[in-house]
């Protein structure tokens, strides 16, 4: 008798580099991972990959630790707030000149060969996991040392014996990640200075990673939309079933901003859990903000951050907690397995959105206690 | 003989004789000279050649054999735009369903389209990246250029290809070399079963001729000076 092998999942999120808060744009993507992932587990294999280690090379994080070194010195990050490192980040961005890369690889080759992690960015993540525990979402591994599978010459050479890459560094040249046969332009993965940007990070991971999954989801800021277009065409052509899920930001008081500006400015998690915890409980906070961020923003950026909105839908969290969508009305008696599976479509994940937004229906049986629990508080 | 600033302009000054017999045999000021050479409008003709990684041996064969094969008329029209070629990052082999090629090397690193304006190659154009990098080329090569000998005696033409190195990266090799050898294909100083030494130099300086052909730009360190950036000679001249 052949084994029936349960088909996997593979979750990969963009991943947000520990350097300055959570705003409401990564709130909205992590919430949206996390629905997904805990749905999608109860009816399959599913694996949520999240990997700071593995971002951490890239300019983005070393070179802020670089400048920290250089400009702050010794200090004790220990007791900084998000908000306190995440200042730094934005004196980093704005700062005329960029180290070289050679300044910068000492940082590079600590995290290659032990997984090590500036302090700053230890702070950073220690607190968000605490926003993550607050939040009820699954930990994916902030402050576990997971490094790529393959190093960046052996996702080269994978990518390059499919046609997928051009490597001019014999030449002192860049290397290109090449989908010019499906009218791509070609891509600049590593730099001259063999500098790699966050796509060759998220490469040497997916590359090692895809094979062993049925298939990979791949979440990530809509602004990344050629980008991840191109992982999607790397990964498929080394076999790999793709989905891509493209989440727009929050825009605040009407403006999609970055980081490196300071857009997370009295918007933070933190201070959003701050706030709302005052007077709502945990389970209505958590299914509150899964509401809000997936069923009542959507998947698109059409509607800005609005924290009466936010409010209200804690507000139905927590009538939903207390007895379904009108009092009185019974709960879905339907098996939790049949009512993820109606939102699963021709992929193997459970899509967080129509899920979300099957609870704000107003007439008919209420969420089953399962799967809020299961999947939203 | 040997290099000098004046050789370098009657070089130049001969080069843009040639390929624009239109503008008549008067003295030509560098000033003039930067003019005619400099970057054309999109209506402007060249070729463009895409190379998957730099093989110098398959380059420099590459290079003779497609302009060997290049029809008469073609050869005309891209002289008249001083032979530009746009050298750009590619792998051919992902680029053959969307675009064609007038010549690629057996082992598919390298492809050359037929020359066309700027404007009919701006597709490809948008999809590749300069090609280009710092290191250095490889130390030195011998080349037979490919084609049946053409020589009437039996024994096939050597040269000598001296090709500055210092402050050049290798996308400007390219330039240099892909101007030279096309031309002196063009003038019948290059032929097939030829052997070309390369020899890669920091300067050109002290070099005596006599020359069958010189590759000559502007000299990055004075606007009003020309460098030497290529050379070829007889062997044994």
């Amino acid at each position: 008798m052949t084994a029936v092998l349960t088909p996997t999942v593979l979750l990969a999120p963009v991943t947000v580099t520990p350097t300055k808060p959570l705003g409401p744009s990564h709130l909205k993507g992590l919430l949206w991972t996390d629905v997904m992932f805990r749905a999608t587990r109860v009816r399959t294999g599913a694996a949520y990959r999240y990997s700071p280690t593995t971002y951490h090379t890239c300019e983005q994080t070393s070179g802020f630790w670089e400048y920290l070194d250089r400009t702050v010195g010794d200090t004790d990050y220990s007791g900084c707030s998000e908000e306190e490192i995440g200042e730094l980040y934005v004196a980093y961005r704005a700062e005329a000149r960029r180290a070289p890369f050679a300044a910068c690889l000492p940082y590079v080759e600590a995290v290659e060969r032990h997984g090590w992690v500036h302090p700053a960015s230890a702070r950073v993540l220690e607190l968000w996991a605490g926003h993550y525990r607050a939040l009820g979402m699954h930990d994916p591994g902030l402050t576990a040392d997971q490094p790529p599978g393959l190093d960046l010459d052996a996702a080269v050479d994978r990518l390059s014996a499919v046609d997928m890459c051009l490597d001019l560094r014999e030449h002192g040249g860049p290397v290109y990640l090449d989908a010019t046969r499906y009218g791509l332009a070609l891509r600049r993965i590593v730099a001259e200075d063999g500098r790699p940007n966050y796509l060759a990070c998220a490469l040497r991971e997916l590359v090692a990673l895809a094979g062993e999954h049925d298939e990979v989801v791949l979440l990530y800021d809509a602004g990344l939309e050629a980008d991840y277009l191109l992982l999607h065409r790397v990964l498929d052509r080394l076999g790999t079933t793709v989905r891509r899920v493209a989440l727009g930001r929050v825009p605040i008081d009407g403006r999609i901003t970055s980081a490196r500006h300071g857009d997370w400015r009295g918007h933070t998690v933190g201070a959003i859990l701050a706030t709302l915890g005052q007077d709502h409980d945990q389970a209505a906070l958590r299914l509150g903000l899964r509401l809000y961020f997936i069923a009542v923003l959507g998947q698109g950026a059409g509607d800005e951050f609005r924290w009466d909105v936010l409010r209200r839908s804690v507000r139905r969290a927590e009538r939903l907690l207390a007895h379904g969508t009108e009092p009185g009305a019974e709960p879905d008696p339907t098996p939790l397995a049949e009512v993820l599976d109606r939102h699963r479509g021709d992929h193997g994940y459970v899509d967080p959105y129509r899920l979300a937004a099957g609870l704000l229906v107003r007439h008919g049986p209420g969420p089953s206690p399962e799967l809020l629990a299961e999947v939203f508080t | 003989m040997t290099l000098t600033q004046e050789v370098l302009r009657h070089q130049v000054a001969d080069r843009i004789r040639a390929a624009r017999p239109d503008l008549g045999g008067g003295e030509i000021s560098l000033p003039g000279m930067r003019a005619e050479v400099a970057a054309p409008t999109e209506s402007g003709t060249a070729v463009v050649c895409v190379l998957r990684r730099l093989d110098l041996p398959t380059f420099i064969a590459g290079t003779c054999a497609f302009a060997a094969a290049l029809p008469a008329e073609r050869v005309a029209d891209w002289r008249r735009a001083f032979t530009r070629t746009i050298f750009l990052a590619g792998n051919p082999g992902n680029l053959r369903d969307r675009f064609s090629f007038h010549h690629a090397d057996p082992g598919g690193t390298i492809a050359w389209t037929a020359p066309a304006t700027l404007r009919e190659h701006a597709p490809l154009r948008r999809l590749l990246r300069l090609f280009d990098g710092g290191g250095a080329l490889p130390p030195a090569v011998a080349v037979r250029v490919p084609g049946p000998d053409v020589r009437p005696s039996a024994h096939p033409a050597g040269h000598d290809l001296y090709l500055a190195s210092t402050g050049v990266t290798v996308g400007e090799s390219l330039v240099h070399l892909g101007h030279l050898l096309a031309e002196a294909v063009f003038d019948g100083l290059i032929a097939g079963g030829d052997r070309l030494a390369v020899w890669p130099v920091p300067c050109l300086v002290g070099l005596t001729g006599p020359y069958e052909a010189l590759r000559v730009g502007a000299d990055p360190h004075d606007p009003d000076r020309l460098r030497a950036y290529a050379a070829l000679v007889r062997s044994g001249s």
